[in-house]
C-alpha cells in the first residue's frame, strides 16, 4: 500500500474548504440534543465543560496536523500502515472504519427518529432512511467535489437558523445559572466528554488532508471551524439552560429543536416544523462526508472499487436502520459508538503522535 | 472519388442530368460561337438570374471569337471563377448556386458562383425582447449573423473556425472567439465535441446545444442559445466561446453558469443598482417559484400548525367547499396554467390574448365560485407561474416549470419533509453539472469571491474591471480600475 496519495491538482481543493468540511460534519444530529447531555452530566455549569471541551478539540486539531505534517500525502490508513506495520495497521484502520461505519448508522438512525418524533409519527423508517440513502448516492456518486460542495452550499442553506435563536434569547432567566461553580471538577469534566461525543467528525481531516491543495494554509480553517461548533454547542445549551427549568431540561431530549417552537413569523406560527424539516439540510453534508471517508478506506485498505463498497454500504445501512428499532437501541447504539469515538478521535491520536515522535528520535540517534 | 468530365457534349449533359435525378430546375443552355460550343448550367431558383444575364451571358456571347478556359476565368467580369475537373465538384457547386460554363472538348469546367439566397432581413428580437438596448436579432443566414458579429467585434482578434456538422445533411457552423482571451481548453472542447457529432443532420443551434452539452438527462440547459448579437458579442468579450450555425437563428455560447441563464443584457444597460436589483429579484423569483405552491400543499395536507389562526380561517373558508386534497387541487390548477401557456404558444398573437383573458380570468374565477379550488391557490399558482416567466432564458424558465411538479407530488405525499428532500437533490443535482468542463455553480461553488460582481450582482461600470473568473480566460482584467475612476474634467480656475 501507497502511504502517500498522489492527487492531481484538478482533484483538490483550496486549504479554506476545510472551514466547511469540520464544520459540517461536526454539526449534525448530536447538536439537536446536546443541551440536555450535557445538563445531566455538569449541571448549569454545562458552559465550562463546553469552554473546555473547546480548548480541547484545538488541542486535538493541533496534533491531527502534526501527525499529517509529519508525511508528504498521507492519509489516516496509510500512516497507521507506516507506523504500525501492515497487519496491525490494516486492524486499527478497520476499527476505524467501523467507528464511521456506526457514526454514519446512528446521524441516519437519530434523525429518522426526530423526524418520526416531531412531525410523521406514522412515517416508515424504511422510506425515511431510502430518501436519506439516496441522497447520499447521488451526492457521493459525484466525487469528491460534489462532496465537498455539498459540505459549502449546505452550510450556508442552513447557518442562518442560528439567528432565530434571538427568541428564546429574550425569555431567558439569568438566575438559572447561578450561583457558578456548583458543579464538581469531577462532573466537569464528566460534561466535557459528553460534549466530544457531539462534535465527533473531526476525523475527517485525517481523510481529506492529502487532497488540500495549499496545505500551509490548512490550520487556520480548521481552527476557525472548531471555534464556530464550540460557539454553537455554547449557544444551544446557555440558552436552553436559561429558558427551560431544571426540570424541564432534564425532560426534555431534543431541547434545542424544543427552541424552536416558540419563534413564530407573521405567516409562520410553528417554525420548529420547518426547522426539524430543514435538519435534512444539516444532517446530509455528514452522511454524504461519512460515506465518502468509508469508501476511501474500504478503497485504501482492501482495494475495493468505489461504486462496489458504495452500494455495499448502503445495503448494510438500510439493513441497519430497519432492524434498530426502539429508542432504547438506538440509544445503547449512540453510546457505543460515541464511546468509541471518543477513544478515537480524541485520545488515540496524542497517542499516536506520540508513537511518531518517538520512532522519529529513534531513528535519528540511530543513524547519528 | 472523382469522375472526369467528358469531352463529349451530349455525355456531359446526360452525365449532369443524371446526377441532378432528372431535375426539372437544371437549366441548360447552349450557346454556339463560331464552332465552338459552350454549354452553361445553372439550378433555377438557387442563381440570380439578372447577374447571370448581365455579367455572364453578356459578355460571352457578345464578341466574335472563340472563348479559351484561360480567358473565361480572367476576362469575365465576376469577382469568383474557379475551374474544376471533377463532376462530383460541380454537382455540388450548381447546387450552391454557381453556374458552370463547358467548353466542349475540354477537360475543366469553369464555375461561377452567384448565389441567390432568400432570407429575411434582420429583425427585431422576438423571444428575448429587451426594452432598451440594441434591438436587433440574428437570422437563418450565416453569413448575415456573421456580419453583425463582426460589425460589432471590431477586432483582429476574432477567429471565426468553419466547422461542418451533419453527416448526411451538412450545415456549416461557426466557432467564434478571441483568440487572446478564450480558454483554449474551452475551445478545444467545443470544437472537438462539434467534430465528433455523428449525426446525420444538425437542425438548429437547440439541437446541437443538447447534442454537445455535458449532460443531457438533466432539464437544465448547460448551454445559452440566443438570439441577440449583443448577447451573443457582450459573452465573446467576455472569454467564452459562441457558435454560430447555418439556417439557425439563435447563436450558442458557453461555458455557462446558473446564474448566467439570470442575467440579461438589459442589466447591463441600466444603472447599476436597478440592474443588481432585477437581478436578484429574478433569482428570488425562480426560487419562490418552484417553492411556493408546495408550500401551500405540505400546509394544508399536513402541517396546518404552521399557518397562524387568523390566516388558517379564511384559508379554511376558502377551502370549505373544495372536494379534493391539496395535492389534485394544486395540480389541476397548474395545469391549467401549463396550458394556458402552451394554448397561447401555439395560436396567432391576437387569438392568444383572448384566450389569455378566457383562460386566466373566466376558467380561475369560474374554478372558484364552483368551489374546485381556493382563492388563495389561484393567487399563488399565478404567483409561481408569473415568477417562473421572469428568466430572461426561456428554456431555463421551462425548466423551473417543469422542476415543480415532481415537488409538488413529493409535498403532497410527504410534507416538508418531502419538500426537504427534493431540494437537497436539486442542490446535490446542480452541484454535480457542468457546461463545457467547467462547475455549473461557479462562482458560489468552488467560491469564487470576485465573480459575484457581474454574476450575481453589479457593480458600477467603472468597477467592473474583471472577467470571471471561472471561465478561466486567458487575461482576467478588462481594464486598469484605478484609470478609469479617474475623471478628467476641465479644470474650474
Amino acid at each position: 500500500m501507497n502511504i502517500n496519495l498522489s492527487v492531481s491538482k484538478a482533484d483538490s481543493v483550496r486549504a479554506f474548504y476545510l472551514f466547511f468540511i469540520v464544520h459540517t460534519i461536526q454539526i449534525g444530529s448530536g447538536l439537536m440534543g446536546v443541551p440536555r447531555v450535557l445538563f445531566l452530566e455538569a449541571g448549569h455549569d454545562a458552559w465550562i465543560s463546553i469552554l473546555l471541551g473547546g480548548l480541547y478539540l484545538h488541542f486535538i486539531a493541533w496534533i491531527m496536523l502534526r501527525i499529517l505534517g509529519h508525511y508528504e500525502n498521507a492519509d489516516i490508513i496509510g500512516i497507521q500502515h507506516d507506523v504500525f506495520g501492515n497487519i496491525l495497521g490494516k486492524i486499527v484502520s478497520s476499527v476505524f472504519t467501523i467507528y464511521i461505519f456506526l457514526i454514519l448508522l446512528t446521524v441516519i438512525k437519530n434523525y429518522i427518529e426526530v423526524v418520526q418524533v416531531f412531525i410523521f409519527p406514522e412515517i416508515p423508517t424504511w422510506l425515511m432512511a431510502l430518501f436519506l440513502l439516496s441522497l447520499m448516492v447521488y451526492g457521493v456518486l459525484g466525487g469528491l467535489r460534489v462532496v465537498i460542495g455539498t459540505s459549502f452550499i449546505f452550510f450556508f442553506l442552513t447557518i442562518w437558523l442560528v439567528f432565530t435563536i434571538y427568541k428564546p434569547i429574550t425569555y431567558m432567566d439569568v438566575g438559572h445559572f447561578l450561583p457558578v461553580f456548583q458543579s464538581s471538577p469531577m462532573e466537569i469534566l464528566e460534561g466535557m466528554r459528553m460534549m466530544t461525543y457531539t462534535v465527533l467528525g473531526m476525523e475527517v481531516l485525517f481523510f481529506v488532508y492529502p487532497f488540500i491543495e495549499n496545505k500551509k494554509k490548512a490550520a487556520l480553517p480548521v481552527h476557525l471551524a472548531l471555534v464556530l461548533t464550540t460557539f454553537l454547542v455554547l449557544l444551544v445549551t446557555v440558552v436552553s439552560i436559561g429558558y427551560f427549568s431544571a426540570h424541564q431540561l432534564k425532560e426534555t431530549v431534543w431541547a434545542t429543536l424544543a427552541l424552536f417552537k416558540i419563534i413564530h413569523f407573521s405567516m409562520i406560527e410553528r417554525f420548529d416544523f420547518i426547522a426539524v424539516s430543514l435538519w435534512m439540510m444539516v444532517v446530509l453534508p455528514n452522511i454524504v462526508m461519512f460515506c465518502w471517508m468509508l469508501q476511501q478506506s474500504l478503497k485504501r485498505l482492501f482495494r475495493i472499487p468505489e461504486k462496489k463498497s458504495m452500494y455495499g454500504i448502503v445495503v448494510l445501512i438500510f439493513l441497519g436502520s430497519i432492524l434498530i428499532e426502539y429508542r432504547l437501541d438506538i440509544n445503547r447504539l449512540t453510546d457505543v459508538t460515541s464511546r468509541l469515538g471518543f477513544y478515537l478521535v480524541f485520545v488515540y491520536p496524542v497517542f499516536l503522535y506520540l508513537v511518531l515522535v518517538t520512532r522519529n528520535w529513534w531513528r535519528k540517534r540511530r543513524s547519528t | 472519388m472523382n469522375t472526369h468530365i467528358p469531352t463529349e457534349k451530349d455525355m456531359y449533359i446526360e452525365e449532369l442530368k443524371r446526377r441532378f435525378n432528372q431535375s426539372p430546375d437544371l437549366i441548360c443552355k447552349e450557346i454556339q460561337i463560331r464552332h465552338q460550343t459552350i454549354v452553361i448550367h445553372f439550378v433555377n431558383y438557387q442563381v440570380r438570374k439578372d447577374l447571370v444575364e448581365r455579367d455572364l451571358l453578356y459578355p460571352l456571347t457578345g464578341r466574335n471569337r472563340t472563348w479559351s478556359l484561360e480567358e473565361l476565368k480572367n476576362k469575365i467580369p465576376l469577382a469568383s471563377s474557379k475551374g474544376t475537373d471533377s463532376m462530383e465538384k460541380i454537382t455540388k457547386e450548381l447546387i450552391h448556386g454557381s453556374v458552370s460554363v463547358y467548353l466542349e472538348g475540354e477537360q475543366e469546367v469553369v464555375l461561377f458562383a452567384l448565389p441567390n439566397q432568400e432570407h429575411r432581413a434582420l429583425n427585431r428580437a422576438e423571444t428575448e425582447s429587451l426594452v432598451f438596448g440594441p434591438q436587433i436579432a440574428f437570422t437563418e443566414s450565416l453569413m448575415t449573423n456573421l456580419n453583425v458579429v463582426r460589425w460589432r467585434l471590431d477586432t483582429d482578434d476574432l477567429v471565426v473556425e468553419k466547422v461542418i456538422v451533419g453527416e448526411r445533411i451538412k450545415s456549416e457552423a461557426r466557432l467564434i472567439y478571441l483568440k487572446s482571451l478564450a480558454n483554449d481548453t474551452n475551445v478545444q472542447t467545443m470544437r472537438q465535441r462539434m467534430e465528433d457529432l455523428e449525426v446525420d443532420e444538425v437542425e438548429d443551434t437547440s439541437v446541437l446545444a443538447q447534442l454537445i452539452e455535458d449532460s443531457s438527462s438533466t432539464v437544465f440547459p448547460q448551454l445559452i442559445t440566443t438570439e441577440l448579437p449583443d448577447r451573443f458579442c457582450n459573452s465573446i468579450s467576455k472569454g467564452r466561446v459562441g457558435v454560430l450555425l447555418d439556417k439557425s437563428p439563435t447563436s450558442l455560447i458557453g461555458p455557462m453558469s446558473l446564474f448566467n441563464f439570470f442575467e440579461s443584457t438589459e442589466d447591463l444597460y441600466m444603472r447599476w443598482n436597478m440592474g443588481t436589483f432585477i437581478r436578484i429579484l429574478r433569482l428570488f423569483a425562480m426560487v419562490l417559484s418552484i417553492i411556493l405552491t408546495p408550500l401551500y400543499v405540505a400546509a394544508l395536507t399536513y402541517h396546518y400548525e404552521i399557518i397562524p389562526s387568523s390566516l388558517l380561517i379564511s384559508l379554511g373558508q376558502s377551502r370549505a367547499t373544495v372536494p379534493f386534497p391539496p395535492v389534485i387541487e394544486a395540480l389541476l390548477l397548474e395545469m391549467l396554467i401549463e396550458f394556458l401557456r402552451e394554448a397561447g404558444a401555439r395560436l396567432p398573437t391576437k387569438v392568444g390574448q383572448t384566450m389569455g383573458i378566457v383562460g386566466g380570468i373566466v376558467l380561475g374565477q369560474a374554478a372558484v365560485k364552483a368551489g374546485f379550488t381556493s382563492n388563495i391557490l389561484i393567487i399563488i399558482i399565478a404567483l409561481s407561474a408569473l415568477a417562473s416567466f421572469t428568466a430572461p432564458s426561456y428554456s431555463m424558465g421551462s425548466a423551473i416549470r417543469i422542476i415543480r411538479f415532481p415537488v409538488i407530488i413529493l409535498a403532497g405525499a410527504w410534507g416538508l419533509i418531502g419538500i426537504v428532500f427534493a431540494m437537497c437533490f436539486l442542490v446535490l443535482h446542480l452541484l454535480k453539472l457542468q457546461s463545457l468542463g467547467r462547475p455549473y455553480l461557479a462562482p458560489v461553488y468552488p467560491l469564487e469571491w470576485k465573480d459575484f460582481n457581474d454574476t450575481i450582482f453589479r457593480t458600477t461600470p467603472q468597477r467592473n474591471d474583471r472577467r470571471p473568473n471561472y471561465i478561466m480566460t486567458k487575461d482576467h482584467f478588462r481594464f486598469n480600475e484605478k484609470k478609469a475612476k479617474r475623471h478628467k474634467d476641465v479644470d474650474p480656475s
